[in-house]
């Protein structure tokens, strides 16, 4: 009885901590995509750098901090136990390098992001797709070969940030972590989003050559929006590699980073906040139980292969269907209501 | 420096089956307007109906060719009609249908390692990542590959242009490729020349992809990657253009073969694995001299050229 209470809190927290990670990622997207109709096929690339940010750089700063010498693979595992004993003595230290950790993920996530559109930001919509998922698929392939930027196929290890904190509670602190975090992103994104500059975007994404018109430079645009979408989606990696106290390469795919947060936010609604969120907690919660539950579905079925193949064929089969029969998603898009907007619907309901 | 002559002929090879998937990329990029997310887990694809002949019933993997020509074909007719053409239909945007041949990919992939970990099953042996090279034989001087993968090159070359120039179906493809709405006034049903390119697109990939494992490793993931490739040969070449894709083709397959090998005898075998990065740099300069690729530079207009004729 206690045991299956424990199994469904921890349930319970898994789907808050990648509502939280996943909600992160797909607002940034969203202010790109949905908004700016700019199609970042290479949205994983971010969060990989988020990750890098960790293991690669806040591990060798530490590495500098504490005299340790060696290979990034072997140091950083004696970086994570010196460190976890330093934290758990003094928690203002670990709290120091996660919010040192985050603004660096942002500011290297940011320059990252403005200069991997650059080669094509000129372009037309499929070329901009084209060459960001190939700068993405690239730099995924380099981190995981090259050992001595995060261990490639090896991996490093990352210090428990929570260490101060007793084992059985950090699960739950570290979901209030990463939900803080994503509600942080969410009012910052949905004040950009209301500003003038979310009404520039929708222009852009409607009508290039309007915007061009007003004496609007779309490829300082483009830019400037991939940057601050980048630097977002830079906070999860960091969060994430914080959360699984280690970076490994291959949990930075193009399927988990870049489909699975286009199918959120389509699934929701293309540039609605609240429809992300929405379409955010139901993916999750249908991806989680399905992790959860894999064994007990691949019995059932007499499935004669992995349930993560069973996983793909769904939902790239519930992305074509969002495609053909829901494209506006859960919750429509609504018109921005500015001031003048706001008397405008006014006046006409007072005229009925 | 003296290059090995296994290392041209490795070169060569990528590259004509490089040449395979770019044709299929632009012919239908042309005609439907959409570039292919999944074009190289059509030729994985291809891959696995090879591996699942040669396990199954001992078939060398050349005689497969006809075979995946035809399956690979069946399943570009399939993904048009049932997961495009909907699409199309509704008026949907690019980006809508790029993402839509993103879920194909993922569905590709997923039924493909659904059927690796099946056919392991059957045949109590991996299926997850394999190779043919222990299957390939000498003839003369060359590797049987190297031969077999011109000969295919050159067949499906020839029988494009007789296709394509000598044929009234070829004048009606041309013409729906150049200007669609024009060529539906003149009668042309351009719903007929899609469904075509789509065959071909997929049976070029197959045929590749029966070819591939003779030269790499496949897994089911191999075609997220060769996908850089593919689109970087079909861009440097230009996307509008069929021939386009044989000249970026060659130029990508040679230039990803050559300078990792430089690279390697300089830095040591480990950068091997980096052989994609140069199809990516060549790909990032391209679009920034000439995003329309090499055949959609009008050279006569270019300046500099013109001045270094002059002055010699």
């Amino acid at each position: 009885m206690e045991e299956g209470k424990m199994a469904q809190e921890y349930l319970f927290l898994d789907i808050v901590i990648w509502f939280g990670l996943y909600l992160i990622v797909c607002l940034s997207l969203n202010i790109e995509y949905g908004f700016g109709g700019i199609p970042n096929f290479g949205r994983a690339l971010a969060v990989l750098i988020g990750a890098i940010t960790v293991g690669g750089i806040v591990n060798r700063i530490l590495m500098i901090f504490f005299g340790i010498s060696g290979g990034i693979v072997e140091a950083s595992g004696e970086v994570k136990s010196v460190v976890n004993g330093v934290i758990a003595t003094n928690p203002g230290m670990g709290i120091g390098i996660l919010l040192v950790s985050l603004l660096l993920a942002a500011i290297l996530g940011a320059i990252t992001g403005a200069l991997f559109i650059l080669p094509s930001a000129k372009l037309s919509e499929d070329y901009l797709a084209i060459t960001l998922l190939a700068i993405s698929e690239v730099m995924f392939m380099v981190s995981y070969y090259n050992t001595d930027m995060i261990g490639g196929y090896y991996g490093v290890s990352v210090p428990n940030i929570l260490a101060f904190i007793p084992g059985e509670h950090r699960l739950l602190v570290f979901a209030g972590v990463i939900i803080l975090t994503a509600f942080f992103v969410y009012l910052i994104v949905h004040r950009i989003t209301n500003s003038p500059y979310g009404r520039l975007l929708k222009a852009m994404r409607e009508n290039e050559m309007v915007v061009e018109a007003y004496g609007k430079n779309v490829m300082t645009i483009r830019i400037k929006t991939v940057a601050v979408g980048s630097a977002i989606a830079a906070l999860a990696g960091a969060l994430y590699a914080f959360y699984s106290v280690n970076v490994i390469a291959s949990s930075f795919s193009r399927v988990e980073w870049t489909f699975y947060p286009f199918l959120m936010i389509l699934l929701g609604g293309l540039a609605n906040n609240k429809g992300v969120a929405a379409g955010v907690l139901a993916f999750v919660t249908v991806k989680i139980l399905l992790i959860v539950y894999k064994f007990e579905i691949t019995a059932a079925l007499h499935l004669p292969f992995e349930a993560v193949w069973l996983e793909y064929i769904m939902f790239g089969i519930l992305m074509l269907i969002i495609l053909v029969y829901k494209p506006e998603g859960l919750i429509k898009e609504k018109p921005i209501m500015t001031e003048p907007i706001k008397r405008l619907s006014k006046s006409v309901k007072g005229n009925k | 420096m003296a290059i090995e002559a296994s290392v041209v002929e490795g070169a060569i090879i990528y590259s004509n089956l490089l040449v395979l998937l770019s044709i299929g990329l632009t012919i239908t990029y042309i005609t439907t307007a959409v570039p292919n997310f999944a074009q190289g887990s059509f030729a994985v694809f291809g891959s696995y109906i090879a591996l699942t002949l040669l396990r199954l019933f001992g078939i060398h993997p050349y005689y497969s060719i006809p075979v995946a020509f035809v399956f690979g074909g069946g399943l570009g007719i399939a993904v048009y009609i049932f997961v495009l053409k909907p699409l199309i239909k509704r008026e949907a945007e690019i980006v809508i249908l790029m993402i839509a041949t993103l879920a194909l990919d993922l569905i590709l992939l997923g039924f493909l390692g659904a059927y690796s970990d099946y056919l392991a099953n059957i045949t109590k042996k991996g299926a997850k990542k394999f190779i043919f090279t222990p299957y390939d034989f000498n003839i003369g001087d060359f590797s049987a590959i190297f031969i077999v993968s011109l000969i295919v090159i050159a067949l499906i070359l020839a029988c494009l242009f007789l296709l394509l120039y000598k044929t009234k179906f070829g004048v009606a493809l041309r013409a729906s490729m150049e200007n669609p709405a024009l060529a539906e006034i003149m009668g042309v049903n351009v719903e007929y020349t899609r469904i075509f390119s789509w065959f071909l697109s997929g049976s070029l990939a197959a045929v590749a992809g029966c070819l591939l494992p003779f030269r790499q490793e496949i897994v089911p993931l191999t075609g997220s990657i060769i996908i850089v490739s593919i689109f970087a040969a079909s861009i440097v070449g230009g996307l509008a253009t069929i021939y386009g894709a044989l000249v970026g083709g060659y130029i990508v397959g040679i230039s990803e073969s050559f300078v990792t090998y430089q690279l390697s005898t300089v830095f040591g075998s480990g950068v091997l694995v980096y052989s994609k990065v140069v199809s990516l740099i060549v790909l990032i300069v391209m679009l920034i001299l000439a995003p329309q690729g090499l055949t959609g530079v009008r050279w006569r207009k270019v300046k500099w050229l013109k001045s270094i004729f002059s002055s010699t």
